[in-house]
């Protein structure tokens, strides 16, 4: 029973290398609920837990598309539907004049869609999480390197998981709290 | 180990051997190319005979220049990943003196045409240009006059020259500089490389504008851009970067190349690609919109001829095939790194390249009435110029390519570019 | 088809043959510093007493800002008349200044986009520090069009909002681009930035001691917290951000050169003003940079961060586009022969000896000719030199604009309506006052914000390399 309260296991590794590899472990070993806590982007991570490329890009692709178009469009209905008037000798819409903004709304939402993306597909912000209850997990984003694996993942169980996270070099191996 | 070692030079050997007779028949293609334009030069309508062949011309030094400026960009940043690319670049600057060659043909051909019958009109002051609507000769265009002391024979001669001796040089130097070191492993060859990019991308910045604003711009001597040394330099890069796509593919095909060229390499090559894809559009597009822009006669006429007949539908193709098909293409992730749809996206970008030096340079020969003498297409002359200078360009390749090691073996960064991962 | 990953017949003997000489990489963070030190160096500016020379400086800069508030108040009550423009030149310094300040701006998107697509790992000691530069620049830049458009309580026409008027913004005025484009800039430059500083910020938050730093750093580090599955798509979209960001930092200098070139005054209308602003931008831009940077580098002891091989790799781009912009110079005065248009080539004699040859002159030394030092080693090791071929370089760049500006309207087409332009006091102090705010809001990042990307530093470190021990364990 108490045990379901439990999050999870976390186990500390020391540096990159060894993180990575005990990763490729625990991937092996066929987890899905689990996370690698790095204080930056360790090279090759993503391979190593067997993660997907990142959806981000699609976020990106429909913000600058809504902001060519949308830029476009607002150009047209302004300046040669709403208010036609000739200015400059200029036609009252031509995608030469109008391109410049436009562009620049597509970099905008472009823009807006990678950031809102990111945090969408992150969860965040979440300002709690139980990885930040455990004390040293603060050295996460100094100089330390961990493993969690949550408890509802269905491969897990406590003693196995504990066994091999510390056979595959993880120190301190403790449970995190919910 | 003896027996395999000596299986491997027999496989050598006869790869070496398939190599030479595949660079003889390109030879014998293109001299036989060569001098059948030697003959529409003669028989055939010259201007447009020798518009063609310029156009042939360009398009192979376009590549060769590109790679060229690839190869001392490498340097200059002391890129790791490019090492494996960079010795089939180097094998193709070997093109410039035989580019040179021919180049010199069509110039003497255009020195001593009958009249109107040259490329370059202001070389002839009996040659006709329309001015202010009126047909008149070059001795009566005030114009010329005004630049006579550029645009004259003698001195477009000597810059020729000079622009070829640049060229070659500085390709010479570093290519000797990087085979070298191939015996020697010494790695102050990687400093002579970087001192002579680094001096090379100066002289040849300048020899490439000023080669770009006498031998095409030039053709319509009275319009003028400072833009248009930047253009021909996008557009050779775009080229080149296709190019070496195109080559590296074969070379993995043909064998050499096999688990040195990998998906990484290609991934980037595609990159650099994407981003001069946009840069040729944002070049192309400033000089566009700022003549459109202001709309002043004197300038925006050359893109008004281009609007005239079947040009206008050129223009839009090169927008939407030479600009937005590809960056679109190269957008995603999965286009740059599966060799066959790289291969086809390096085509197409060639192909419109070549259009896009269609467009530059073939309206230029003007009729009475002020547009253009030419609509667009491709005659037979044009295909025999392409291929004949192309067959030279793939032999100078081939032979340069049996003489030495298929990479930079001994390169300080050949090890990071053999690793090399996205 | 060809098949790149298949492994049956690679040619093994050729990659047997590679070995390379010896020429090593020079290393981006000196004396094997290890993650922790990094993480105390960086945070230990935010984190450490206030230093004297901090309130100092604060306090002198908040004056000198003062200039530009007291000069912008009294020209929106009295008018535009107090500064120097009439007939013919209605466009003076605060274009000047404009262009000036945003142009510094667009090093800090260079070498955070740029580099960062081209993987130049030497970037990340120095791109946080780029970023918020080109914000302060930006923040610098925007006054000048804002206050100069004469009725500042009608900017908000600029804006595409219905007005009681029922007119929209007119979108074929160069002017209106700039107001998306700068807007754009601004706005994605701090987006740019802020991403970027999540992940420190969340080292600052798990140092900090007091409630207070808890709840600020907490609450703008989003609650991040290292998960890998975060850092996957956060390094993606960083990335897609730097790709984003660099074709708008080329469109931001374009547009700003739209401002002149689709206008049919001699030497401003030339089709190469887009490439040629972009490159002066970016060199002016580099030259604040290392103005910045090298004082900060002695002040915090960071030698082992920004090593002489950063230094290098600046001096080397501001050399490169210093001699872009030589080369715009050289062919638009070859052009503007060429092209046999009176009224072009007037222009360009008369800037190189007109009465504004005084100003032309010091653009060619400091912009062409100044950085062309930097070819020397010598030169480049030393950072005094480097700081003073700096300054050269940022006067020279100010000194680019003005010749623009100011040479093409003082003479135009009509001999008739030439003039000479003088600025006036408010003029210059407005200006002068920008540097104030600059070095403000610059000094309140330097203490509260993480000066450097922390989590970028170690991740290019070798140790950072995941086959760092396995090689090192081979030996």
């Amino acid at each position: 029973m108490s045990q379901e309260k439990k999050y999870g296991l976390i186990a500390e590794f020391e540096t990159p290398g060894a993180v990575m590899h005990a990763a490729e472990k625990v991937r092996d070993e066929g987890f899905k609920h689990w996370d690698v806590i790095t204080p930056f982007p360790v090279h090759g991570m993503d391979q190593a837990m067997g993660l997907n490329r990142s959806r981000v890009p699609l976020f990106t692709l429909v913000g600058g598309a809504i902001g060519f178009f949308g830029g476009m469009l607002m150009i047209w209905y302004m300046n040669a539907y709403d208010y036609p008037i000739v200015v400059g000798g200029k036609p009252m819409f031509s995608p030469m004049y109008a391109f410049p903004v436009s562009y620049e709304l597509t970099i905008l939402l472009a823009a807006f869609g990678t950031i809102i993306g990111m945090f969408l597909l992150n969860r965040l912000p979440m300002h709690y999480h139980p990885a930040m209850k455990h004390e040293a997990v603060a050295r996460a984003s100094d100089d330390r390197f961990y493993i969690i694996i949550e408890s509802t993942d269905p491969r897990f169980e406590v003693k196995t998981a504990t066994t091999m996270l510390k056979e595959i070099g993880g120190q301190n191996v403790t449970q995190l709290e919910d | 180990m003896s027996t395999s070692g000596t299986k491997e030079n027999r496989s050598d050997d006869t790869r070496k051997a398939a190599g030479e007779g595949f660079a003889f028949k390109a030879l014998l293609i293109g001299g036989a190319g060569l001098l059948l334009t030697l003959l529409g030069l003669l028989v055939g309508d010259s201007p447009r005979v020798g518009l063609g062949t310029l156009i042939g011309l360009t398009f192979w030094l376009s590549i060769g220049l590109g790679m060229w400026f690839l190869i001392m960009l490498f340097h200059l940043f002391d890129a790791g990943w490019s090492t494996v690319v960079r010795r089939p670049m180097e094998h193709a600057t070997t093109i410039f003196p035989w580019i040179g060659a021919v180049f010199f043909v069509l110039l003497f051909f255009s020195l001593f045409a009958s009249v109107d019958d040259g490329i370059w009109k202001w070389m002839n002051e009996d040659n006709t240009v329309i001015v202010a609507g009126e047909t008149a000769t070059v001795e009566e265009d005030v114009l010329y006059h005004h630049k006579s002391a550029y645009l004259n024979n003698a001195f477009f001669f000597l810059r020729t020259l000079l622009y070829f001796g640049i060229f070659i040089g500085v390709a010479t130097i570093l290519r000797s500089a990087s085979f070298r070191q191939d015996g020697d492993g010494d790695g102050a060859w990687t400093t002579v490389c970087r001192k002579w990019s680094a001096a090379g991308i100066i002289l040849g910045g300048l020899a490439a504008t000023f080669a770009s604003l006498d031998w095409i711009m030039s053709l319509e001597f009275h319009w003028f851009s400072t833009i248009f040394g930047v253009w021909f330099f996008s557009g050779a890069m775009r080229a080149a970067l296709a190019a070496t796509v195109i080559v590296c593919l074969l070379l993995v095909y043909v064998g050499s190349f096999r688990g040195v060229f990998k998906q990484s390499h290609l991934y980037e090559i595609g990159r650099v690609s994407l981003a001069f894809t946009i840069f040729w559009a944002y070049i192309a597009f400033s000089q566009y919109f700022l003549i459109w822009n202001a709309n002043i006669p004197e300038v925006t006429y050359w893109y008004v001829n281009r609007e005239y007949g079947n040009w206008w539908w050129v223009g839009l193709a090169l927008l939407f095939c030479h600009f937005f098909v590809p960056f679109l293409f190269l957008l995603f992730y999965q286009n740059k790194i599966r060799p066959g749809r790289m291969l086809f996206i390096s085509i197409w970008i060639l192909a419109f390249h070549l259009l896009d030096l269609y467009f530059n340079i073939l309206p230029a020969k003007h009729a009475e009435s002020g547009w253009p003498y030419y609509s667009f297409g491709v005659s037979f002359w044009d295909v025999t110029a392409f291929v004949g200078i192309g067959g030279i360009c793939v032999w100078a390749f081939v032979k340069s390519y049996l003489s030495q090691k298929p990479i930079p073996i001994r390169d300080p960064r050949i090890l990071e570019s053999l690793n090399h991962h996205e | 088809m060809i098949s790149l990953e298949e492994t049956k017949s690679v040619n093994e003997s050729l990659i047997r043959e590679a070995r390379p000489a010896s020429v090593p990489r020079r290393k981006l963070v000196e004396n094997d510093r290890d993650f922790n030190w990094i993480t105390e160096r960086v945070c230990g500016i935010v984190e450490g007493g206030t230093p004297t020379w901090w309130w100092v400086c604060l306090l002198v800069s908040g004056f000198v800002s003062l200039f530009t508030v007291i000069g912008t108040i009294y020209l929106i009550a009295a008018g535009v008349g107090v500064w120097g423009l009439s007939n013919p030149v209605n466009w003076g310094w605060a274009i000047v200044n404009f262009v000036f300040w945003i142009g510094i701006g667009h090093a800090g998107t260079l070498i955070s986009a740029i580099l960062c697509l081209l993987k130049q790992n030497w970037r990340t000691s120095i791109n946080r520090a780029a970023e918020a530069m080109t914000i302060f620049a930006v923040v610098c830049a925007g006054i000048f069009p804002l206050i100069h458009v004469g009725r500042v309580w009608f900017a908000w026409w600029l804006f595409p909002i219905p007005n009681a008027n029922e007119i929209w913004p007119q979108f074929r005025s160069p002017l209106l681009w700039d107001v998306f484009a700068v807007s754009t800039y601004g706005t994605v430059s701090l987006l740019f930035w802020y991403v970027g500083m999540i992940p420190d910020l969340a080292t600052l938050r798990d140092r900090a001691k007091t409630r207070i730093r808890q709840v600020l750093y907490g609450f703008f580090a989003m609650g991040w917290r290292g998960s890998h599955r975060h850092w996957s798509n956060y390094e993606m979209a960083y990335l897609l951000l730097a790709g984003l960001a660099t074709p708008l930092v080329l469109s931001v200098h374009t547009i700003v050169s739209f401002d002149f070139a689709v206008s049919l005054i001699p030497g401003w209308h030339t089709t190469i003003f887009p490439p040629y602003f972009v490159a002066g931008a970016i060199f002016s831009g580099f030259g604040m940079v290392l103005t910045i940077m090298l004082p900060l580098r002695s002040i915090y002891g960071l030698h082992d961060l920004i090593t002489q091989y950063h230094i290098d790799c600046m001096c080397k781009i501001t050399l490169a586009t210093g001699s872009m912009v030589g080369y715009a110079y050289a062919i638009e005065f070859f052009i503007a022969w060429y092209g046999a248009n009176d009224f072009e080539s007037f222009a360009f004699i008369n800037r190189a000896f007109g009465p504004y040859a005084w100003a032309y002159w010091i653009m060619i030394t400091c912009n062409v000719i100044s950085p062309q030092l930097f070819w020397f080693r010598k030169v480049r090791e030393n950072p005094a030199a480097v700081w003073i071929i700096c300054i050269f370089v940022n006067i020279g760049m100010w000194f680019e604009r003005f010749v623009i500006v100011v040479t093409s309207l003082s003479r135009d087409f009509l001999p008739t309506s030439w003039g000479y332009y003088s600025p006036t006091v408010v003029d210059i102090m407005t200006y002068v006052g920008t540097f104030g705010i600059f070095t403000f809001l610059f000094l309140l990042f330097l203490r509260f914000l993480p000066l450097m990307a922390m989590a970028e530093i170690k991740a290019v470190t070798p140790q950072a390399d995941p086959h760092h021990h396995d090689q090192g364990g081979s030996h």
